[in-house]
């Protein structure tokens, strides 16, 4: 009995503030979203009828569902292509490895603040294209598809470093043997890549995708600060723009609920692909 | 327990028990930068009452939202509050109505449409600062600013794609918008009006050289792009002006204008500060004492001079800093305040809707408003309270 005592004595600060800065919040949330804000009727829908009428909320949940998965498949391939090239031994590699992950180390607003200034129509990417002769392009048209792929690269950029060091970490597990032993064989590189380094890479590769996945989900900052709220809206952006632009508190827990049930809907299945592998 | 930790619980108790001290605490919406000069102003007060004032520097979205957690909780901290003026009459029930009486020698030197703006069932809030937006343009490129809507339509087709409007969803798009409806003769609660239409038949005529970006444009990103050199002119408040002498950019080549004149003259938007005080606020006589101390002759004057804040009081001149904000002192009488009433933000949703329809999407400008005006009769709450 009080060892059971103690055991929740221990635990019990941690519960406390899980309490009052998770589960509350989340309640409270939960409650804004259900509550109608003139009449106080609770549960009500009004608000996720609000937030459907609204056109910007409809183009949010469509990014908010393919900005991920594209930022996700850049970032697979070049996370993957970097590690494999970084395994490799020859002069200079530490250097390397620690150069690719400096873009994650930057701050995401010095980071987003930089690309802004590369990707504004007078910015860095046009002089570089005009010195070349070619003519300047819309990186950030509000709507645009080539904003939308600014987004998707910028992001891709500044994380692809996470995917790079859970692929490397894998890649120096897997006992250069194997690969010999292929290469005996006769099997050429791509044969080893497809049928040996990638199949071994799987559970990494899973748990990249996993942590990624939830993370891109909640992408907020990136296509905020180089599109604004209207140029490639994503849910929290937009719920973000709901309590910001119009005071709505209400809408934005709405959208910021309709983020958190996607959230834990699309982590289900990845996380079952975790445990299999 | 020592006896040492006995005199020290003792001498807690002592403290924690002392009354509190004559206080009251004031939040506005200062930046770092302006709280040691605004700090300075509060002094004169302190020196002349006996009260310290705490001055707590918050966004106006926060302290919005502080004075409705503290009405809510029926008691605060809180005695003095600036409310920015878009959000008075959502605030008004949790705010006290003001003595008009008491405050009768102020009321008497402020512009009346300054304080018409802070009636809302009643005397509520009281400006402490003002604003407005003017015509910002690249003298060097224009040459002069344009003076009616035909030239402005003849710099946009001069210039296309160069003209800046802040044509994202929020706020500012409404303030950009109205000065346009009512230059028209239109009214700011009526899509149908013929005002709202020219208006919106000109925005029409203007999109095709609209600056891409205008789209996402707010205050600073259109303030960044003028810089940059992206477009020629725009509307904006004040403080770009500032923003652009600090970067050596005006008063040459940027500068300041009025607004261009459409069929029934120019208006631009009333913005700024209000203070009121909340309704169960522990200190409200001495509270109004500092609001009337901070509306006084010589505490305006010292804001606008450390601070560059328009006043509302007419004995205080607006913008003597010569061209730099030339235009703004050309507007001061034109300011217009939005309306006051409880769906507001559904009124400013709906303006900022149609423009964004026109501009963005080519919509038929009469089409864009009869829809506005249909969303505006469903969906308005019958709650009408102020002035508007």
């Amino acid at each position: 009995m009080m060892r059971r005592l103690h055991a929740w004595l221990l635990v019990a600060p941690m519960l406390v503030v899980l309490a009052l800065f998770l589960a509350y919040p989340m309640v409270y949330a939960v409650r804004l979203a259900l509550t109608d804000p003139l009449s106080g009727r609770f549960p009500s829908l009004v608000n996720y009828a609000q937030i459907a009428g609204d056109e910007l909320f409809w183009r949010a949940v469509r990014n908010n569902a393919l900005l991920p998965l594209a930022s996700i498949a850049v970032e697979l391939v070049a996370g993957l292509a970097l590690a494999l090239f970084l395994s490799l031994r020859f002069r200079g590699r530490s250097a390397l490895r620690a150069l690719v992950v400096v873009p994650f180390a930057l701050p995401e607003i010095v980071v987003l603040t930089m690309m802004r200034y590369i990707f504004v129509p007078r910015g860095y990417a046009n002089a570089a294209l005009a010195a070349v002769g070619l003519p300047a392009l819309d990186w950030l048209l509000p709507g645009g598809p080539l904003a939308w792929l600014t987004v998707v690269v910028v992001d891709a950029w500044h994380v692809t470093p996470v995917v790079f060091l859970i692929l490397l970490a894998a890649l120096s597990g897997i006992p250069d043997e194997i690969g010999e032993a292929a290469r005996l064989d006769g099997a050429g590189a791509a044969a080893r890549l497809w049928r040996i380094t990638l199949p071994l890479l799987r559970p990494a590769l899973i748990a990249a995708v996993l942590l990624r996945g939830v993370d891109a989900l909640r992408i907020f900052a990136t296509p905020l600060v180089l599109t604004g709220v209207e140029g490639v809206p994503v849910l929290s952006s937009y719920a973000y723009h709901q309590w910001s632009d119009y005071g709505n508190d209400a809408a934005a827990a709405a959208a910021a609920g309709a983020l958190a049930l996607a959230s834990v809907v699309l982590s289900l299945p990845l996380l079952r692909m975790r445990e299999e592998a | 327990m020592g006896r040492a930790s006995l005199i020290l619980l003792a001498g807690a108790a002592v403290v924690a028990c002392q009354p509190r001290d004559r206080a009251l605490t004031l939040a506005a919406a200062l930046l770092p930068s302006e709280l040691p000069a605004y700090r300075s102003v509060v002094e004169g007060f302190e020196r002349e009452s006996g009260w310290r004032v705490v001055v707590v520097p918050q966004q106006y979205a926060d302290i919005r939202r502080a004075l409705a957690a503290e009405a809510t909780a029926g008691s605060g901290t809180l005695d003095l509050v600036e409310l920015d003026i878009y959000s008075l009459a959502a605030a008004a029930a949790d705010v006290a109505v003001l003595d008009e009486t008491a405050l009768a020698a102020e009321l008497n030197a402020l512009a009346p449409a300054a304080v018409q703006a802070g009636r809302i069932d009643g005397l509520r809030f009281l400006p402490h600062r003002v604003t407005w937006q003017a015509l910002i343009y690249n003298h060097a490129m224009l040459g002069a600013a344009p003076r009616t809507w035909d030239e402005l339509l003849a710099v946009a087709r001069a210039h296309p794609g160069r003209i800046g409007m802040k044509g994202a969803l929020y706020e500012g798009l409404t303030c950009d918008v109205l000065p346009f409806v009512w230059a028209a003769g239109g009214g700011a609660v009526d899509f149908d009006d013929p005002g709202a239409r020219a208006a919106f038949k000109f925005f029409a005529q203007l999109a095709p050289a609209l600056n891409p970006q205008s789209a996402t444009f707010r205050e600073a990103s259109i303030a960044e792009a003028m810089a940059r050199g992206e477009i020629v002119l725009h509307l904006n408040w004040p403080f770009a002006m500032s923003l652009f002498g600090s970067q050596g950019l005006a008063p040459n080549p940027i500068r300041s204008a009025a607004l261009p004149q459409g069929p029934s003259g120019s208006a631009t938007v009333l913005g700024g500060g209000y203070l009121a005080i909340p309704r169960g606020a522990a200190q409200a006589a001495a509270a109004l004492q500092l609001a009337r101390y901070l509306l006084s002759a010589p505490a305006q004057q010292q804001l606008h001079d450390r601070l560059g804040w328009f006043s509302a009081r007419r004995d205080v001149a607006v913008g003597e800093g010569g061209a730099l904000l030339a235009g703004f002192a050309a507007m001061r009488g034109d300011v217009r305040p939005r309306p006051a009433i409880a769906d507001y933000p559904l009124l400013s949703r709906l303006w900022q809707e149609a423009f964004r329809a026109v501009a963005f999407e080519r919509a038929d400008p009469d089409s864009a408003l009869t829809e506005a005006a249909r969303r505006w009769a469903a969906e308005r709450q019958p709650t009408p309270a102020g002035n508007g």
